[in-house]
């Protein structure tokens, strides 16, 4: 029923968006501007997780939900599983990996500042802004099936972005 | 025939109510609401029956009383659904397509984002939508 718009537009408003937040918005207060930006990620997981557990019959643990985040809900929004689901039972946290993770294929690190050190901070600075929203995304899911936890997330071995392994840390509060 | 609808939210708070009889009759649909309410709490923490209908989202006729009969459904967001009918014999087959429909036209809702949620739904193609559902319901039933 819905119209579909093409996944460029997509990344486009994504990263227009990060960098509005960034550097237009709030550009001396970037604590700040991550904390928005998870909002809206929030806000945006909170209403998708209503439209696709719509048929699911009701979750009956903490599992259940991380594995339907795994799995469904993965691939409704990047296409593909997640690669990995690592937990630590007692201390209530989950892992997840992802080995290619579909919104970092597209995303450019400035060649000219890649042999500067200062601004291979700044690098990292960029991509963990961009990070908040899919963390954002988890945690607005989770929290509308009830269960509430903080999320981050960690992101290795870019600038090479064709295998850029994401990991979400999922921390349970009891 | 459909007395009224209502949604709650899983802080038990209504997020939308309607009545389609023509008395004025809102209180009482409140207290209607309100009874099943608690009904829902107990079939979801106390299942009497195997694990199978724990988890499922159709909860069935809550209570009868003299006058109507209320069905429920519970979405896995905790959201409620309830319907209050006044009908003698309703299939099982026909309230749960109802049902189906009606947790569409909510899931279309709240993906607006202008709507606050738990907040009321205050969309006019929701109500459009649910007063279509309800009536193409009344001719199914009666035809």
């Amino acid at each position: 029923m819905g119209r579909e718009v093409a996944e460029s537009c997509f990344d486009g408003l994504i990263i227009e968006m990060v960098s509005a937040y960034g550097r237009r918005f709030y550009a001396t207060k970037p604590d700040l501007a991550s904390r928005r930006i998870e909002a809206i990620g929030f806000q945006v997981g909170h209403q998708l997780i209503e439209r696709y557990t719509v048929e699911r019959p009701r979750f009956s643990d903490h599992l259940e939900a991380i594995k339907f985040i795994c799995k469904e809900f993965w691939s409704e929004l990047f296409k593909k599983q997640i690669d990995n689901l690592k937990t630590n039972h007692r201390v209530g946290t989950f892992v997840l990996q992802d080995n290619k993770f579909r919104w970092f294929t597209r995303v450019l690190i400035d060649p000219s500042s890649e042999d500067n050190e200062a601004s291979q901070g700044s690098s990292s600075e960029a991509t963990s802004m961009l990070l908040h929203f899919p963390c954002g995304i988890i945690r607005g899911a989770l929290s509308n099936v009830g269960i509430s936890c903080a999320v981050s997330a960690d992101a290795s071995n870019l600038p090479s972005c064709e295998s850029c392994i994401l990991f979400f840390a999922l921390k349970f509060s009891i | 025939m459909i007395a009224s609808v209502a949604v709650v939210g899983h802080q038990n708070n209504p997020l939308y109510l309607q009545s389609f009889t023509n008395a004025n009759d809102a209180l009482k649909l409140h207290h209607i609401v309100h009874c099943s309410l608690d009904v829902i709490d107990e079939r979801v923490n106390n299942p009497k029956r195997s694990v199978s209908t724990l988890n499922e989202s159709y909860l069935g006729l809550l209570y009868p009383t003299e006058s109507y009969k209320v069905y429920g459904y519970l979405s896995n967001t905790k959201a409620k659904f309830l319907v209050v009918t006044t009908d003698l014999d309703v299939k099982d087959a026909d309230i749960r397509s109802f049902f189906r429909r009606f947790h569409a036209a909510y899931v279309d809702a709240v993906s607006n984002p202008f709507h606050v949620p738990e907040k009321k739904i205050v969309s006019r193609t929701f109500a459009q939508r649910v007063s279509g559902i309800v009536k193409a319901f009344a001719a199914g039933t009666n035809g």
